[in-house]
């Protein structure tokens, strides 16, 4: 029996911030289109450069090297829709991008997992994708899933795999990270037309959506790209994702690193507008740095500025933009490390409203689930949630009888007023539960137990059977196909 | 050999935001102007019943309650300055409260600490207020010293005993929050003065500074209240502290809690600007939700941030520099909650233009001193500077020569901007810290030794002797006027 899924509950506010001022956006894209016009970015898909021979960009058949002039950049970029659909298998959790609303995901392409009763960690299955879409999905933050790890019990198809498990657990819209290769998106845009029920519904409400990562410095990824065009051709959204490391694979100062990583960002965006003019396309950027002693990847330093100014080149380019919150260099969930870094992400993201953002609920720098985590980082987001709403003032919030009644001295303990709004007044998170001897209770704990609460208790609708059955069934072609 | 105390590193954020509108600002000033001339505010002290009299307020002298026509506050808050200093021993390290920058506090007046080397829980005391003056002194994100516990060990004069332990152990401003009364207010201009060298030092370049709590609903306290004239008089700054809890001593609405609480706030400024005109003073909003199962005070409850910010525009709105309320987790030990509940509220605080904000190093909403908190606190703190600080989009910082040079595919490893630059970005010193096994080191563990490893080498420039001589002197004076250590 299908349980009671709350609203969603996107970031809206009446606030807004301009992390980069005009000058400095101009600058950065100057930058940008110095880059693709002057060092080129490398595309190693014989489609792609046949597409911008075509168009009439500098393309060396031998390093794959592409270099686009500024004016074919701007043409190409001309037909890029600003907002469009992103839709789910109930019409009520669509999300229509718009100026303004912030949606969250879940974090994505974990390894390992940590289960509630456990201390170590385990290689992540099929299943933790299935049971994890079932949290997101009771979970008002989360607008639309990403599969939380990889389903490492399927082998080749595994991102096949996380996209049936995954419609089969929750209702909401499903971003994939990981379907790389011409022929997976195809299976890919199979299984999206069986829930759509259409090749027309797919382009007006895709239940699907795609991220494809570049390859810093200036690169594209071979099967990443090959997938991108047939996503596009199929009108499945597609976002591209520059990740540039400060220090090792891009520039050690951020503006350096931001121009950088939007030119590979561009230069995809490019490419898919000049095949498929109108085509969704969001645009991502992560910058990480290099910690030198040890090469290690560390995406949260003390200044981490830039997380929200990337948003702002997106929308400088009139691209939504997919911002990155969480993801903490914690190897744990619950410590003080895990919150002092994400701590400010939902606030700022909803202060420079980014259309999407990812991602709750992983540690140890995207690598590791524990489940209770996406629960505290929810947290985080109702928090900010309040602080981005405007405050009521009116004569009922103002209490000027109340503060009469009582006046100076007194307490406000016997007034109706009171009664009437102590219930909402006190918005208890995680932190202010209470025990039988009303101390408060470990937030970890509160946290563990709305996990198994959810996993008890919410049961999404179920796909139709027939529905069920063709994702088996093509499932299984790809199995044979690919595996 | 006494050791360097850093610059300070005060938040300058690049931009600023109203997290309110102009007719939402009025809406509440105004609901606060109505209370204060229809309701109005007990005042227990003859002296200041007295004053508000003598400038026009309606006071009932039996019921002891003050009533403030619009117009009289107004008028009086015109003489308030909007902007001044707030001195420091040493000159570099003078608050200039001129609206482009925050600085931030310790928290203050907790009453338990663990043990800095028993790690065990114990009553607060005297050396506890050095050690952490010391810790603050050393720590750029401190721009000024509460002292963060209190002097239990002394307990009739103990505010006095708090400001030599930090006069002793910090160059920076130190602001009290516990000197109440007459008596001990006397002593502690004294010994300002003493720091300050003379008269005219101390009202250019005040070292002290007094915070002073109103009593929700709608009360003034009248040891407070006396302390404060006392420090105004000496034109030392003074600040008024609302702590309305929404639920128990002030409406259930966050609105009703806002005009209630800033009527007390106001009601103070009104006073001070009527017996010493241009003085000094600053405005504190500090609230909290009543949980309704236990009756606690919250500050960090999902809805009560907002507030927060909101005290910041008012006090703007009203003329005078605020004391923003920031960190003060709930949480009883460094982790998670204390970490989740910080960071928004400094962040918005700056940009709303909070020209200063406590505190840092308390745990247990304000009562309870862990050592490694503030140590804790201070990475948070400067993640927030730098996040307001808005980004470096110069010819150098866009790298293009070195994009250029480097080009598709390789890496920058071996680029001289690489090796210039990667120095220069700012990683935490508790955060990904390898241990030697190849994992990354417990940030809390980190902070503990980097507390150790401050009270080992950090020894402020110490007063001159004849200076301490002399608080020592007054210190004596008042525990012989008033009592002595029990």
């Amino acid at each position: 029996m299908p349980t009671n899924r709350p609203a969603l509950e996107p970031l809206r506010s009446p606030y807004r911030i301009q992390y980069l001022t005009d000058e400095q956006l101009d600058k950065l894209q100057e930058a940008t289109l110095d880059i693709l016009e002057n060092v080129g970015v490398k595309f190693p898909s014989e489609k792609a450069l046949n597409v911008f021979i075509e168009h009439g960009a500098t393309v060396d058949k031998n390093t794959q090297i592409v270099k686009i002039k500024r004016d074919l950049v701007f043409k190409a970029m001309k037909t890029m829709p600003r907002f469009f659909v992103m839709g789910a298998r109930i019409p009520e959790y669509d999300l229509n991008l718009e100026e303004g609303t912030t949606y969250f995901t879940t974090d994505g392409c974990g390894v390992e997992v940590v289960d509630l009763d456990a201390t170590q960690p385990r290689p992540s299955t099929k299943a933790d994708v299935g049971m994890m879409a079932r949290v997101a999905d009771y979970l008002p933050s989360i607008g639309f899933y990403w599969p939380m790890v990889s389903a490492q019990d399927c082998g080749v198809t595994s991102p096949l795999h996380e996209l049936e498990v995954g419609w089969n657990n929750t209702v909401k819209h499903f971003q994939s990270e990981t379907i790389m290769g011409g022929r997976e998106a195809t299976y890919a845009v199979e299984m999206a037309t069986v829930i759509a029920g259409s090749r027309e519904n797919l382009r007006k409400r895709p239940p699907l959506s795609s991220l494809i990562c570049t390859v810093s410095p200036l690169m594209q990824d071979h099967p990443g790209i090959e997938a991108a065009m047939v996503f596009a051709g199929a009108g499945i959204p597609v976002g591209f994702l520059a990740m540039p490391t400060l220090g090792t694979t891009a520039p050690s100062t951020q503006a350096g690193a931001l121009a950088m990583g939007d030119a590979e960002i561009i230069s995809a965006t490019v490419l898919l507008q000049l095949m498929f003019p109108g085509c969704p396309i969001y645009h991502s950027m992560m910058q990480a740095w290099a910690d030198m002693r040890t090469g290690g990847y560390v995406s949260y330093p003390r200044d981490a500025r830039g997380r929200y100014g990337v948003v702002e080149m997106a929308h400088h380019w009139g691209m939504p933009s997919l911002g990155a919150c969480y993801g903490t260099d914690s190897v744990r969930p619950g410590t003080w490390q895990s919150a002092a870094e994400p701590a400010l992400d939902p606030f700022l993201a909803g202060l420079a409203a980014p259309e999407i953002v990812t991602g709750m609920g992983l540690s140890r720098t995207y690598t590791r689930l524990f489940p209770e985590q996406i629960i505290l980082d929810d947290d985080l987001y109702q928090r900010a949630r309040a602080y981005l709403q405007r405050m009521d003032v009116d004569d009922e919030s103002l209490a000027m009888e109340a503060i009469r009644n009582v006046g100076p001295g007194g307490h406000f303990l016997g007034q109706r007023h009171t009664r009437d709004h102590m219930k909402t007044s006190l918005v208890r998170g995680v932190t202010h539960q209470l025990d039988s001897n009303s101390k408060y209770r470990d937030p970890i704990e509160v946290a563990r137990e709305r996990v198994r609460w959810i996993l008890k208790n919410h049961e999404p609708e179920p796909l139709e059977a027939s529905q069920q059955a063709e994702l088996t069934r093509i499932l299984a072609a790809a199995d044979k196909e690919l595996a | 050999m006494s050791s360097e105390t850093p610059s300070l590193q005060p938040i300058r954020p690049t931009r600023h935001f109203h997290v309110i509108d102009d007719e939402q600002i009025h809406q509440l000033a105004d609901g606060t102007l109505e209370i204060l001339a229809e309701t109005g505010v007990h005042c227990p002290s003859e002296k200041c019943l007295r004053i508000y009299a003598d400038h026009g307020a309606q006071v009932d002298f039996e019921k002891q309650i003050v009533r403030l026509a619009p117009d009289l506050v107004t008028d009086s808050l015109s003489t308030a300055p909007r902007y001044y200093k707030m001195g420091a021993r040493s000159p570099s390290h003078d608050i200039d409260l001129d609206g482009k920058s925050m600085f931030c506090a310790t928290d203050g007046c907790g009453i338990e600490t663990i043990d800095f080397a028993t790690r065990q829980r114990r009553p607060s005391c005297k050396e506890d207020v050095a050690a952490m003056a010391r810790i603050s002194d050393y720590l750029s994100s401190i721009g000024f010293y509460w002292p963060i516990v209190t002097a239990a060990d002394h307990p009739s004069t103990s505010p006095l005993h708090e400001l030599d332990a930090s006069f002793n152990n910090t160059v920076k401003h130190v602001q009290s929050e516990t000197v109440m009364g007459e008596r001990l207010g006397k002593y502690a201009v004294e010994m300002a003065r003493v720091v300050a060298n003379d008269d005219e030092t101390m009202r250019k370049r005040p070292p002290l500074s007094l915070l002073v709590c109103c009593i929700a609903p709608l009360a003034q306290d009248k040891e407070g209240m006396e302390s404060a004239l006392q420090f105004a008089e000496a034109g030392l700054p003074v600040g008024f502290m609302s702590m309305a809890n929404a639920g128990s001593t002030g409406p259930a609405t966050l609105a009703g809690n806002i005009v209630a609480g800033h009527a007390e706030i106001v009601s103070a400024l009104v006073l001070i600007q009527m017996a010493y005109p241009g003085a000094p003073v600053f405005h504190s909003f500090m609230p909290g939700i009543m949980h309704p199962r236990t009756g606690a005070f919250l500050t960090t409850a999902l809805e009560n941030e907002l507030p927060y910010v909101i005290g910041v525009e008012l006090a703007h709105h009203w003329g005078v520099p605020t004391l923003a309320g920031i960190f003060g987790t709930d949480a009883a030990t460094p982790g998670w909650q204390a970490a989740e509940e910080a960071s928004t509220a400094l962040l918005l605080c700056a940009l709303a233009g909070a020209e200063t904000g406590s505190g840092l190093g308390l745990l247990e909403t304000c009562r309870l001193l862990v050592p490694e908190e503030i140590i804790l606190d201070n990475d948070i703190y400067h993640r927030v500077r730098i996040e307001a600080a808005g980004l470096d989009t110069s010819r150098e910082a866009l790298a293009l020569d070195v994009i250029k040079a480097v080009g598709p595919r390789s890496h920058y490893l071996k680029q001289r901007h690489t090796r210039e630059n990667i120095r220069r970005r700012v990683f935490s010193d508790l955060a990904n810290q390898s241990n030697p096994l190849g994992g990354m080191r417990d940030p809390v563990e980190a902070a503990r030794e980097k507390v150790d490893w401050i009270l080992k080498n950090h020894h402020p420039q110490p007063l001159e002797e004849v200076q301490q001589k002399e608080l020592t002197r007054i210190l004596a004076g008042a525990e012989q006027e008033i009592g002595g250590r029990e």
